[in-house]
């Protein structure tokens, strides 16, 4: 009796477990045209041609309306049951965890933490959906109005998923720091209804990634070696075709060195009810190839829980 | 004798006029549950609400005025959870806070027993103009009075309440 109840109790908690896809993080961004406009820009030499980026540092050090934007934003999503990312925070911890590890020594050899030059152009605040903030307080005489734009991104397709904005009634005597709450809250309910049609399409149509296969510089094969009379390109694409949600994607680009993936709709649950994002249904195109009759060698880096790469000839 | 017949008849008088106007009362009542499940009134955006509730402007009609104003706080959370409105400039319209379109017949048990009367959308109406209706908001449409007040509506406690009983989903479900 005892057993059959311990039984049920663990199908129980294995089913709950498997019912739940996996979450997007979000995070609200200020807009490269915010960051502009209010003189957050810092600029590097790339290669000899002066780029200007956001410096976001400065901007949530100095300017207080932008963290009360944010603050906003981050309550108003917390209600709705979708707590944010907070940047300001997640920059802070990134900070404090690259000094930790520049630090970290082993307590027997003496050796330092590694970290590839990927680990470090990687190591950036980032969420699976961007929601990118941009505000400006206008001024027509003595009236006051606020200009707002949230959009909401996927950082993998970066495709616009919802998105929320307009100009308020102008005001003479209203603070702007009070007109732009209200421009927010007048706002996010649409910007929700956005985000609720995209996240119903992902339960019905599945999870849309991009998945890109390379080749390294030393392996000698390439994608249009052939294996009983197909080449190795044409067999990723049936491998696609055969595991999408109704074998939904578009090669982008098919050379004999890479191919793209772009709008690749995958499941959100394998085959044995977890769930899965980019990297576990990559994981199974990585198997594929390491496998008989191709044992291709090949790395997998996956970006979130919507874009991976796997490169072929090496590890 | 002649005094008593009197006032005998004007008590059956006082009844059966109080019975007329009770039953005229609920008939009219009755004709105002039909016109909202037939979706005959108006919305439109009156001003961005404190926050978690919208300001309205619900426009309703009957044949009897007093109808059409209480009438108007049914009407008024009736839009918001099926048909949205629309926005002016300055201010955004709002979307329907369920996206099944069909939700209205496949929940017609509970919304008969939440629109019912002393049913439970009272709860989220929080402010209403029915005590002071500006002139210009009365109008007579035939036989009829088109009568427009505003109304303010908690929606976050109106979408949590229908998120909890099942009928909508929440923003985070299914992760």
């Amino acid at each position: 009796m005892k057993i059959m109840l311990l039984s049920l109790m663990v199908l129980g908690f294995t089913t709950s477990g498997f019912s739940q896809a996996k979450k997007p993080t979000i995070m609200v961004v200020p807009s490269d045209v915010w960051c502009n406009q209010n003189g957050y820009m810092k600029e590097f030499d790339n290669q000899g041609t002066k780029e200007k980026v956001p410096d976001y540092k400065r901007a949530f050090q100095e300017n207080a309306d932008l963290i009360a934007m944010i603050s906003k934003i981050n309550g108003l999503m917390a209600d709705r049951g979708f707590p944010l990312k907070n940047m300001e925070s997640v920059m802070k911890t990134l900070a404090s965890e690259s000094a930790e590890d520049a630090m970290l020594t082993s307590k027997s050899g003496g050796g330092g933490v590694v970290e590839s030059p990927i680990d470090k152009l990687r190591k950036t605040a980032k969420a699976d959906i961007i929601m990118q903030l941009t505000f400006e307080v206008l001024k027509t005489g003595p009236k006051k109005s606020i200009r707002f734009t949230l959009q909401g991104i996927d950082a993998y397709t970066d495709k616009e998923v919802a998105t929320a904005g307009g100009t308020g009634n102008p005001s003479f005597s209203a603070d702007p720091a009070v007109l732009l709450e209200e421009a927010v809250i007048d706002k996010i309910d649409n910007f929700n209804a956005g985000l609720q049609r995209h996240f119903d399409d992902l339960f019905a149509n599945g999870r849309e990634i991009i998945v890109r296969v390379k080749k390294f510089e030393k392996w000698n094969g390439d994608l249009e070696k052939e294996y009983g009379g197909e080449e190795l390109g044409t067999i990723i694409e049936n491998w696609m075709k055969a595991n999408t949600v109704k074998g939904r994607f578009s090669t982008s680009e098919s050379t004999e060195n890479m191919l793209l993936f772009e709008q690749v709709r995958i499941p959100l649950y394998d085959a044995s009810g977890n769930a899965i994002d980019a990297r576990g249904f990559t994981r199974n195109l990585q198997k594929f190839l390491t496998a008989a009759p191709y044992s291709i060698v090949n790395k997998l880096m996956t970006k979130g829980l919507g874009q991976a790469v796997i490169v072929l000839g090496d590890k | 004798m002649k005094k008593h017949i009197l006032s005998s008849l004007l008590l059956c008088l006082f009844i059966v006029g109080f019975t007329l106007n009770v039953n005229a009362q609920a008939h009219a009542k009755k004709k105002a549950d039909e016109a909202t499940e037939a979706w005959r009134y108006e919305v439109e955006v009156a001003g961005t609400g404190t926050q978690g509730t919208y300001l309205i402007k619900v426009w309703s009609y009957s044949k009897r005025p007093a109808v059409a104003i209480e009438q108007a706080k049914k009407n008024a959370v009736h839009a918001i959870i099926f048909k949205g409105f629309p926005g002016k400039t300055g201010i955004a319209g709002k979307p329907p806070l369920t996206t099944n379109v069909n939700i209205e017949e496949e929940k017609k048990d509970f919304f008969t027993d939440f629109f019912s009367e002393g049913g439970k959308y009272m709860k989220f109406v929080t402010l209403t103009t029915d005590g002071a209706v500006a002139a210009e908001d009365r109008m007579r449409v035939g036989k009829e009075y088109k009568i427009g007040v505003l109304v303010s509506v908690n929606v976050a406690l109106l979408r949590k309440d229908l998120e909890d009983a099942g009928i909508l989903k929440s923003l985070n479900a299914g992760f």
